[in-house]
């Protein structure tokens, strides 16, 4: 009990001085996870709505893929990246191990998945009845898929919020494309595991408590864009 | 002037036929009832008339034309034909922006807009509700501006799947006061289905019964195939 009540202080403490580490750590937290987040919504968002909107074979299939990729283990993006990008992979040129650039590919690829799947279900359960008086008013059909994606946005952004809610969060994919340098590519989590590897658990609790608290401050954000809705 | 002329035109779901109509013609600014019981082929025959569903075989004309079933010829015919469902849906949004919604389809410039939906509101008795979630309204209220909805985009068509069923009497008055009142003023043509013969008498120009797909004549009870012969 006393280690969570010290952490909670020592976070406390950490928030109100400004440390410039801390400031550094959750900087490149939110750049890289909302860079990845962004990238991963706009081919997500687009795909699960194709996936969705459209008749084509082996729809049932792609969907099926797309579920199975949820299960993706971090380490396993981790090692396909990094097999294109280390020096020996065909992507090796472009020096992009051990930077933000390969955190970014990797999350993405991570919750790619997660926004395409949620997005399919968000449209799916949109009732027919939204395009077919959109059409009877005369909309072309980009205008009817911008009505059916309005009247699914509370499921797309609760899409956007579960891949910023797994990126943030994610431990692995950091750590092994990032390799946790001071000021370049440590994150909330990557220090987290530092601290803890240290002993400093007071430390890696505060981190948590701050994660937790840009997440919830985050979450706020997108409740505004998620709108006025039925719920 | 004839609206819509179809011939030999069947719809086929698996292998029921749920529409045969050999012969049938609308005439412009007229009310038309269509009667039959559920599961008669009304709501697919409205589907066909709105260009929402194809036939599977048959010509149709509108307005002399003859229509090709594919989007790209469907979406600027819609922009005349209105359909106004039995359980219409209403954007999650404000009454306001649910008639703006087909106004700015249209391009309509947005003082225009704003004249229109008002204008469209206070002949359905809904202004008081124009900046109201549209999604918190009764079921009259949905249907009455569903209706306004309709006839914001000013259609040569109006057809509407059982306008009164799921509304209560004062309501069904009002809106067979509203349809009436439109196609009166604007001789907008109405198509409308129900199964009440009370509606039928006070509203309709022309009865037609649907019975299993076929189309019959309520005025001389023949069947649309002896005309057609």
């Amino acid at each position: 009990m006393d280690l969570l009540v010290d952490s909670f202080f020592s976070a406390l403490l950490l928030v109100a001085s400004f440390d410039p580490e801390i400031v550094s750590i959750v900087a490149v937290s939110l750049k890289v996870s909302g860079t990845s987040t962004v990238l991963a919504s706009l081919m997500g968002i687009p795909l699960g709505f194709f996936i969705a909107f459209e008749s084509f074979a082996g729809k049932r299939m792609v969907i099926t893929c797309l579920n199975t990729l949820l299960a993706l283990p971090t380490v396993v993006i981790g090692l396909f990246v990094y097999a294109f990008i280390s020096r020996r992979g065909i992507l090796g040129p472009l020096d992009l191990l051990y930077t933000q650039k390969a955190m970014i590919i990797g999350q993405t690829i991570l919750i790619l998945p997660i926004v395409a799947t949620f997005t399919i279900a968000a449209i799916s359960r949109i009732d027919e009845r939204y395009s077919k008086t959109a059409m009877t008013l005369g909309a072309n059909r980009r205008q009817t898929a911008f009505v059916i994606l309005r009247e699914a946005r509370f499921g797309i952004v609760a899409a956007v919020i579960a891949a910023f809610g797994r990126v943030i969060a994610e431990v692995g994919i950091s750590m092994m494309l990032g390799g946790n340098a001071r000021g370049f590519t440590r994150t909330m989590t990557t220090a987290m595991a530092l601290e803890y590897d240290k002993g400093q658990f007071a430390l890696a609790v505060a981190l948590g408590i701050i994660l937790l608290g840009l997440s919830f401050t985050i979450n706020l954000m997108f409740h505004f864009f998620q709108g006025k809705t039925r719920i | 002037m004839k609206v819509y002329k179809i011939s030999k035109l069947t719809k086929v779901y698996a292998t029921r036929t749920v529409l045969d109509i050999p012969l049938l013609e609308i005439t412009k600014g007229r009310i038309y009832a269509l009667l039959g019981h559920n599961g008669a082929g009304k709501t697919t025959l409205l589907n066909i008339l709105g260009f929402l569903d194809p036939p599977t075989t048959g010509n149709i004309y509108y307005c002399r034309q003859p229509i090709q079933f594919t989007e790209f010829c469907l979406q600027p015919l819609r922009k005349s034909v209105v359909m106004v469902e039995q359980h219409p849906i209403l954007f999650t949004t404000t009454v306001h922006k649910n008639l703006e919604f087909g106004l700015k389809v249209r391009q309509m410039p947005k003082k225009e807009r704003d004249r229109i939906i008002k204008e469209s509101l206070a002949l359905v008795g809904m202004q008081h509700l124009a900046q109201a979630p549209a999604h918190r309204l009764s079921g009259g209220e949905t249907q009455r501006v569903a209706i306004a909805r309709a006839l914001a985009v000013n259609p040569e068509v109006l057809l509407c799947d059982e306008p009164t069923s799921s509304v209560d009497v004062e309501n069904q008055i009002a809106i067979i006061n509203i349809l009436r009142q439109v196609n009166d003023q604007k001789k907008i043509t109405i198509i409308f289905t129900t199964h009440d013969r009370y509606q039928v008498d006070s509203l309709a120009h022309h009865t037609l019964l649907l019975n299993h797909g076929k189309l019959f004549d309520a005025a001389d009870g023949k069947f649309f195939m002896k005309k057609a012969g």
